[in-house]
């Protein structure tokens, strides 16, 4: 987390292109608040709710719920209870989200 | 707030919702690649969230992937499958009968460790429940692992109970997380043996403890015989298996000797415990026959054994779980229980103590060993056996009237006093102790907790003590114009004042104390605190004690008329001890400790000899006012305020004021005065000695530098708390 909010300075860069920048942004604000799963390096699934994210695709999910790699026999399928999680962007390896929350979010999924 | 209505939603129906949504796979669009991209749209340091959710929620949240927030992680990076006990008999895994004499004495060796290692305060999913058999002693048919498992089950259950009544554990401190977690881990089916009567578990104990001795008994060598080394090997064995259950039944006999409520059983455990202190050279001389684990170095230092799995219980701990408990070596398992057993053993003795005032001492001496939790909190459950008597014998109230007399001698407790017969008098006198009765039980409970919490509940109770203090100033007023009444030559002034305000005082010295001990102070902070304790505390405690003792004498006097006026025999006029003197003179070298080094500080400031901060967001009066704030609740002694310190410690006052050279050499003489006082005392204890170890040094250093000694070295001084934990050796670089 401190990597985080210590980049939270006021930034140095000058914005490229305002537009494709702000279009980014509409797309990842209209996720907000989504249900969204996350797979990690390790092979675990994080399902929780987008609250928040930075350059690095640092991402904060709310109430989220752990589960294991399906190779693990051991309480499988068992959801472990995690609360606020931040997973770090070079762990995340790939992130999926409900079908009908692309409604809402405009340019994901859609077009490709 | 949005993201709580989650939670709570989320809390109610979780495991079901979710789950669903997971194997139903085609609900779930993969936008990793457009949501990666979209993420390097944004700036450096940006965060794009929620109108609700900001950088003070961000900062709550758990890293994943970090070693020390994710629980969940360590179990991933191990190549093995975790089995659960079922699981891992179905596989064979795990032996459930025929267990070699190796093998029990390896798992009966771990689980020791373990138990140690939870006392010692982590959880007892990490410890204890790691042992697979633990968690279903029906399905051992090996009956020495089974009344084994049933008796470890059995020592955590009561432990835990005691623990859970004594309530001198704290959440953020060392007890919290086993007692927190072996809750959670209780909802999620641990049974702590609760369907077998603890007679049926120590009976299950004594007959494997027959069997074995059988055993051992018909492997021993006889003689004139060659002895067979195999047979040798086997009588070891048996023997340390012995050794090890009957340990375990002696245990756990003494922990369920202190839940009977007779006073009795104290002694009865002592006893029991000593027997079972008997046997730790033996299981240590005998731990290399257990089977050691299969080590697996490459994984870190979690070794497995077999019947063991560190993660079995991975699953249930909290997501911020701080760190995965590293079990304690076989090699220290009987130092630390000979150590507990030990400490049991003092527990034990404070039966032996029938004197609140020396209760209250014993607790005091006890604490300051740092005991651990399980051993303070028998401590706190013998005291006081169900929250009403004494022992279970005498009640809060008679204890109290007891320390009264032997302090105060009060005129209302004295049998030869009007008042004692008194209607009215008695009303007032017993309402006052039974409102005593609750903060001394606090008080004493205080003692309980570790050193850190005692500081910060000493703070709090003061507030009691001051509501005390003004009842029994009025109880002493009303008890006096009564007494005037009745025999007009008694007085009865400031007796149970007395007595509050004695506790009062030393409550605030522990308080201001414990604070070296527990390192809170910065140097520049020394000189007033040392000031309020020699010039302030101090003082008032000496002038209290001997208010006391004058009033103890007063008592004997009348006492020693009423006897000479009834018998012509000329009653002998020893010289008696008095029973205040010796605290009277600890006081008094206190005191004189303080102030030396209370004159060395200002000396050694004077010197620039004492680093002292920029003062940016604070002062030294914020600083002041912060430490001595909890006697803000205290009426007497009236708290001194920064002002008024600042204005009777200026030196100016004095004429010529002192330079540091005279400081230096007037705390030599504290340092002087303080040791010939200890030096006089009769029978020193080792607290004795601990202060005389610190004055004699310190004389001579302040001596040096009066005379100039290094008085241009700008290095500062070194203060060495190791020889006593208040006092410092004063060491110049």
């Amino acid at each position: 987390m401190a990597t985080m909010i210590e980049e939270n300075g006021p930034s140095s860069h000058e914005q490229p292109e305002v537009s494709s920048s702000s279009q980014a942004r509409q797309k990842l604000e209209g996720l907000l608040n989504k249900n969204m799963r996350i797979r990690m390096t390790d092979g675990r699934t994080l399902v929780g709710l987008f609250l928040c994210t930075d350059r690095d695709c640092n991402v904060i999910l709310g109430s989220a719920q752990e589960f294991l790699k399906s190779t693990d026999t051991f309480s499988q399928g068992e959801p472990r209870v995690l609360g606020l999680a931040m997973i770090p962007g070079h762990h995340v390896v790939s992130i999926e989200v409900e079908a009908d929350s692309l409604d809402d979010a405009q340019g994901f999924g859609g077009n490709h | 707030m949005v993201m709580k209505s989650a939670v709570e939603d989320d809390d109610a129906g979780w495991g079901l919702g979710i789950p669903e949504k997971m194997k139903n796979n085609a609900n779930w669009v993969d936008i990793t690649h457009e949501f990666k991209g979209a993420c390097k749209e944004l700036n450096l340091g940006e965060l794009l969230h929620d109108k609700l959710f900001g950088l003070f929620e961000a900062m709550s949240a758990i890293e994943m992937m970090d070693p020390k927030m994710d629980a969940g992680m360590i179990g991933n990076q191990v190549n093995r499958k975790v089995l659960n006990f079922e699981q891992a008999i179905k596989e064979g895994a795990i032996k459930v009968k025929d267990l070699s004499l190796p093998e029990l004495i390896g798992i009966i060796d771990t689980c020791f460790c373990c138990l140690i290692t939870w006392l010692e305060g982590h959880s007892l999913a990490q410890t204890v429940f790691t042992c697979l058999y633990i968690h279903n002693p029906d399905l051992i048919e090996e009956p020495a692992l089974k009344a084994f498992a049933l008796g470890i089950l059995k020592v955590c259950d009561i432990a835990r109970e005691k623990v859970n009544k004594a309530a001198v554990f704290e959440e953020a401190s060392d007890f919290p997380k086993c007692v927190r977690e072996d809750f959670q881990a209780m909802t999620y089916g641990f049974k702590m043996a609760n369907n077998v009567t603890d007679l049926r578990v120590t009976g299950m104990l004594k007959d494997v403890e027959d069997e074995l001795q059988r055993k051992v008994k018909s492997t021993r060598s006889r003689q004139g015989e060659q002895r067979n080394p195999d047979v040798e090997l086997e009588h070891q064995q048996c023997l340390a298996l012995f050794n090890r259950i009957k340990f375990t039944r002696l245990l756990l006999t003494a922990l369920i000797a202190f839940t009977k409520k007779e006073t009795s059983s104290v002694s009865e455990a002592q006893k029991l415990v000593a027997q079972a202190a008997d046997l730790l050279s033996a299981i240590h001389s005998s731990i290399q026959h257990g089977i050691q684990s299969q080590n697996d170095t490459t994984k870190g230092d979690h070794p497995i054994m077999m019947g063991f799995e560190p993660l079995v219980n991975q699953r249930l701990l909290p997501p911020t779980f701080p760190r995965y408990a590293k079990i304690i070596k076989r090699e220290d398992m009987v130092a630390y229980f000979s150590k507990l057993i030990e400490r049991i053993k003092t527990v034990c003795d404070v039966i032996n103590t029938t004197n609140l005032h020396g209760i209250l001492d014993f607790f005091c001496e006890f604490s300051e060993q740092s005991p651990c939790v399980l051993s303070r909190s028998l401590l706190q459950t013998t005291f006081l056996i169900d929250n009403k008597k004494v022992f279970g014998t005498h009640l809060m109230q008679d204890m109290i009237k007891d320390a009264l007399r032997y302090f105060v001698s009060p005129p209302v407790l004295s049998y030869k006093c009007c008042l004692f017969n008194n209607h009215q008098a008695k009303d007032y006198i017993d309402s006052f102790v039974t409102h005593c009765s609750r903060p001394f039980c606090s008080l004493i409970q205080i003692h309980g907790h570790n050193r850190a919490r005692q500081r910060d509940k000493l703070g709090h109770i003061l507030e009691e003590f001051a509501t005390l203090q003004d009842e029994a100033e009025k109880v002493d007023a009303a008890l006096h114009s009564l007494l005037m009444k009745l025999e007009p030559q008694r007085q009865h002034l400031a007796c149970l004042g007395t007595w509050i305000l004695y506790h009062n005082l030393r409550i605030m010295i522990q308080y201001l104390l414990s604070g070296f001990e527990l390192e809170l102070y910065s140097m520049h902070e020394y000189y007033y605190i040392y000031w309020y304790l020699s010039e302030f505390l101090y003082a008032w405690l000496m002038s209290t004690l001997s208010r006391a003792d004058s009033s103890q004498m007063a008592e004997e006097r009348i006492l020693e008329e009423q006897l000479k006026g009834r018998s012509s025999k000329k009653i002998k006029k020893k010289k008696k001890v008095r029973p205040l003197s010796k605290e009277i003179n600890m006081s008094q070298a206190y005191q004189n400790m303080c102030a030396g080094m209370y004159k060395t500080m200002v000396a050694l400031d004077m010197d620039g000899k004492v680093h002292k901060p920029q003062f940016e967001l604070d002062s030294e009066q914020v600083r002041y006012e912060h430490r001595f704030a909890p006697f803000n609740s205290v009426v007497t002694p009236p708290p001194v305020h920064y002002i008024q310190f600042k204005e009777m410690s200026d030196l100016k006052k004095y004429n010529p004021p002192p330079g540091s050279a005279d400081l230096y050499l007037a705390a030599s003489k504290h340092f002087q005065q303080a040791k010939l006082i200890l030096e006089n005392v009769p029978s020193p204890d080792p607290e004795v000695n601990r202060i005389l170890k610190v004055a004699k040094p310190n004389i001579v250093v302040m001596k040096l530098l009066a005379g100039g000694h290094k008085k241009e070295t700008k290095v500062l001084p070194e203060f060495d708390f190791s020889t006593h934990k208040y006092f410092p050796v004063v060491k110049i670089m």
